[in-house]
C-alpha cells in the first residue's frame, strides 16, 4: 500500500511544483513595468529591507494588535514546513535520530493547534468570517490535519496511510486555493520593497525612533 | 446628466467588457501577484482609518481587495473558471461594479497604510488604481471628482482660474511681500526664461490661502533664488488624473508642467507643498507620458531643507514658542518617499517640535486623499475616518499642525471645526517665513532675483 501511495504524493507534488510555475508564468505574462521617474533610492535595498525589518513585529502596528494571531500563524507555518520535511524523509526513508524526530512531533502539533486556533478565529470573528471563502476553510482544514498526522504518523504507523492521502490531496490543492501564497508572499514582497525601495521609503529612515 | 447609479442600471455589456479589459491593461505582474496572495487573514483591518473608525466588514482592507481579486480570478484564472464559489470568484457584472465603486472610491483613501502593514506585503493601492481605472472607462468616475480633471483640462488649473486672476494674485503678493520685508526689489517673477526653478502651486493657494504663497516666496526671496511662476497652464502642479486614474488624462495635465518647463527654459521643476501633486508629477508623470523628464522634479521642502543646512536661509526657532506637530502626507511620505527634510525644517523653526504617533510613513491618512476631498457623496464617511487624525492631534498636545499639502489642510481645517481640536493649521512654508532671521546680505552667487 506504501509505494502506490508514495508515488501518488509525489506525483501530487509535480503537480503542485508544475501548477504554481505555470501561475507564475502567467503572472509574468501581464509584463513588467519599465519605470521612466528617477529613482530616490535603491530597489533592491528595498526588496532586503522589505524581507527583513519590515516584517518584524515592530515594524508592523497590524501584528503588535494582534500577538496571539501573529504567533499561531507563526508556529502554525512552521508546523506546516516541519510536516513537509517529515514527508519528504518519509518518502526517502530516512530513518530520523530520536530526539529530532520527537522535536519534529512536537513542532507539528504544535503547528496543527495554531492553525486550529486560527480556524476557531476565522470562525468566530464576525469581519474574518465575511471576509472568508470556503477556500479559507479548506485550506486552513487540509494544511492542519496535514501537520496533525505528520506528527502522529511518526509515532503510531498505521496513520501514515491516511497522512500520505492527506499530503497527496494537499499537494493537488496547493495552486488551486490561498496556499498558492506559499509561492506569491515571496514574489508580492519583492514588488512591494521594489516600489518602496525605488521611491526612497524604504530601507525606513524612521524605523528607529518608531520603536 | 445621469446619476451614477442610472448609469451602472443602463450599463450593457460591451461596455462591461470594455471595463474588464481596462481592468486587465492597467495590470502588471507585480499586481497579478497581489492578486494571487491575499491569505483573507484580516490582520490589515486596524491599518485602514474607515475600518478604524467604523469597523465593519466593507472597511476591511482585505475585503476592499477581495472584491477585485474575486473579478480577477473569475476571469483571468483557471481555478476562478472551475470552481467559482469554492474560491470566491464573481463575475463583472453591475453588482460587482456598484460594490467596486464603493469600495475603491467611496472606502478608500489610496493611502497604502495597509501596504506596509500586510502581512504579505501586498500594494493594495495599486490594485485598486486598475479598478478606479476600469470605472473610468465605464464613465463611473464621481461627477465631482471627474469635474475637478476636466477642470485641469480645459482651463489648465483645477479652479478654472483665469490668467488674469491669476497673474493679477501674484502681482498682488508681490506687492505685499515688497512691503513684509521692505525691498522693493523683492520678487514673485513671473515667466522669467531661464529661471533655474519654475515653482508650481495647489490653485487652492492663489484662490483661497494667497498667504501660503506669499510664504513660499518670501523663503525664496531670503535664499536669493533663481526662480520663476507660469503665467500660463503649468502653474498648477495639481493633477486629480492620479485619483480618477484615467491615465491618458493624467498624462495631458502632466504635460502642462513639461511643456511649461520648455517654455520657460528651467532646469529644475519645484513642486509647491501639495501631496498628490508632488506623488503626480515626481512618480507617476513619466510613466503617464511614457517618458523621462529632461529636467529633475524636487519637492519645496528639499529645497527649504538645504537651504537650513547651507545657511542659505537663518531661521530663530523662538518666533515659534507653541508645540507643533507635522502631519505625514500619504502621496508626499509613504509614497512619495519626503520623509526627513520636513521634519529637518521644523526642528530648526520651531522651539517644540512633537511627532505624531505614529509618524512617518506608518502615520494615519488624515481621510482627505484619493480625492476624497472632490467626493461629496462620500463626505459623511470622510470626516468619521477623519477621526483617526483628529485622535493623533489630539495626542500630541500640539497647538500648530503643520501639514505640508492642501489636500490635507482642507481636511484638517474641517476636522479641526467637526472634533473641535481647537488648533492653528499651516504649511512649512509659512512655518518658515514667520521664523526667517533676514537684514543679512546673502553671499553673491545666491543673488538669483537681485
Amino acid at each position: 500500500m506504501g509505494q502506490p501511495l508514495h508515488v501518488a504524493v509525489l506525483a501530487a507534488a509535480a503537480w503542485a511544483v508544475g501548477a504554481l510555475a505555470f501561475a507564475w508564468l502567467r503572472t509574468r505574462g501581464f509584463g513588467g513595468r519599465v519605470l521612466f521617474a528617477r529613482a530616490a533610492g535603491d530597489p533592491a535595498a528595498g526588496v532586503r529591507y522589505s524581507f527583513t525589518t519590515a516584517m518584524l513585529p515592530q515594524a508592523k502596528e497590524s501584528v503588535m494588535m494582534h500577538l496571539p494571531s501573529y504567533a499561531a500563524g507563526m508556529i502554525f507555518h512552521l508546523g506546516t514546513f516541519v510536516a513537509f520535511a517529515l514527508l519528504a524523509v518519509t518518502l526517502a526513508r530516512i530513518q530520523l535520530p530520536l530526539p529530532v524526530a520527537w522535536i519534529a512531533r512536537v513542532v507539528t502539533l504544535a503547528g496543527s493547534f495554531g492553525g486550529l486556533a486560527l480556524l476557531a478565529k476565522r470562525a468566530l470573528t464576525p469581519h474574518l468570517r465575511g471576509l472568508s471563502s470556503p477556500d479559507d476553510f479548506v485550506a486552513n482544514l487540509l494544511t492542519t490535519t496535514f501537520a496533525a498526522l505528520a506528527g502522529a504518523a511518526s509515532l503510531c504507523p498505521p496513520i501514515e496511510t491516511p497522512w500520505l492521502v492527506v499530503a497527496a490531496v494537499l499537494l493537488v490543492y496547493v495552486p488551486i486555493g490561498k496556499i498558492r501564497h506559499c509561492f506569491f508572499f515571496f514574489s508580492s514582497r519583492a514588488y512591494l520593497g521594489a516600489f518602496f525601495g525605488y521611491r526612497g521609503t524604504f530601507p525606513s529612515p524612521g524605523w528607529g525612533e518608531r520603536r | 446628466m445621469t446619476t451614477i447609479e442610472a448609469r451602472i442600471d443602463a450599463l450593457t455589456e460591451p461596455e462591461l467588457q470594455h471595463g474588464l479589459e481596462v481592468f486587465r491593461s492597467r495590470l502588471r505582474a507585480a499586481e497579478a501577484s497581489y492578486l494571487n496572495a491575499c491569505v483573507h487573514c484580516g490582520l490589515c483591518a486596524e491599518s485602514c482609518h474607515y475600518f478604524r473608525m467604523e469597523p465593519t466588514l466593507e472597511n476591511v482592507p482585505a475585503r476592499k481587495l477581495d472584491l477585485v481579486a474575486a473579478v480577477f480570478k473569475r476571469h483571468f484564472t483557471a481555478a476562478g473558471r472551475l470552481a467559482p464559489a469554492l474560491v470566491g470568484a464573481r463575475p463583472f457584472d453591475r453588482e460587482m461594479v456598484r460594490a467596486w465603486l464603493d469600495a475603491v472610491f467611496g472606502r478608500c483613501s489610496l493611502c497604502g497604510r495597509c501596504s506596509l502593514n500586510c502581512t504579505i506585503g501586498i500594494a493594495l493601492p495599486r490594485v485598486f488604481r486598475a479598478a478606479r481605472a476600469a470605472l473610468a472607462a465605464m464613465g463611473l468616475v464621481p461627477d465631482d471628482l471627474q469635474a475637478t480633471v476636466d477642470n485641469s483640462l480645459r482651463h489648465g488649473n483645477n479652479m478654472a482660474i483665469t490668467k488674469e486672476d491669476w497673474v493679477d494674485t501674484v502681482q498682488w503678493l508681490e506687492e505685499e511681500l515688497q512691503m513684509e520685508t521692505g525691498d522693493p526689489e523683492a520678487r514673485l517673477p513671473l515667466d522669467k526664461h531661464g529661471a533655474k526653478m519654475l515653482f508650481t502651486v495647489n490653485p487652492r493657494e492663489p484662490k483661497f490661502f494667497p498667504l501660503s504663497l506669499q510664504a513660499s516666496a518670501k523663503v525664496f526671496w531670503a535664499a536669493g533664488e533663481d526662480w520663476t511662476l507660469a503665467s500660463d497652464p503649468g502653474w498648477d502642479l495639481t493633477n486629480y488624473g492620479l485619483f480618477n486614474c484615467n491615465d491618458d488624462e493624467a498624462g495631458r495635465i502632466t504635460q502642462n508642467l513639461v511643456d511649461a518647463m520648455a517654455r520657460l527654459g528651467c532646469t529644475t521643476l519645484v513642486i509647491g507643498e501639495c501631496g498628490h501633486g508632488f506623488g503626480a508629477a515626481r512618480w507617476e508623470g513619466p510613466e503617464w507620458l511614457q517618458r523621462a523628464y529632461p529636467f529633475e522634479v524636487r519637492s519645496v521642502l528639499e529645497i527649504m531643507d538645504e537651504y537650513l543646512a547651507s545657511g542659505r536661509i537663518r531661521v530663530d526657532p523662538a518666533r515659534h514658542a507653541k508645540t507643533v506637530t507635522l502631519h505625514d502626507p500619504c502621496n508626499l511620505v509613504r509614497h512619495g518617499g519626503i520623509i526627513e527634510p520636513q521634519r529637518r525644517v521644523l526642528r530648526q523653526s520651531v522651539s517644540r517640535f512633537v511627532e505624531m504617533a505614529p509618524t512617518r510613513e506608518h502615520n494615519f491618512c488624515c481621510g482627505g486623499g484619493g480625492g476624497q476631498l472632490a467626493m461629496a457623496a462620500y463626505r459623511d464617511r470622510r470626516i468619521r475616518s477623519g477621526g483617526m487624525k483628529a485622535q493623533q492631534i489630539r495626542d500630541t498636545g500640539a497647538e500648530i499642525v503643520v501639514a505640508p499639502c492642501h489636500n490635507c489642510i482642507d481636511q484638517l481645517m474641517e476636522l479641526n471645526k467637526e472634533y473641535t481640536l481647537g488648533v492653528q493649521i499651516k504649511t512649512v512654508a509659512e512655518v518658515v517665513a514667520d521664523a526667517l532671521v533676514t537684514g543679512e546680505p546673502l553671499p553673491t552667487e545666491w543673488k538669483g532675483t537681485a
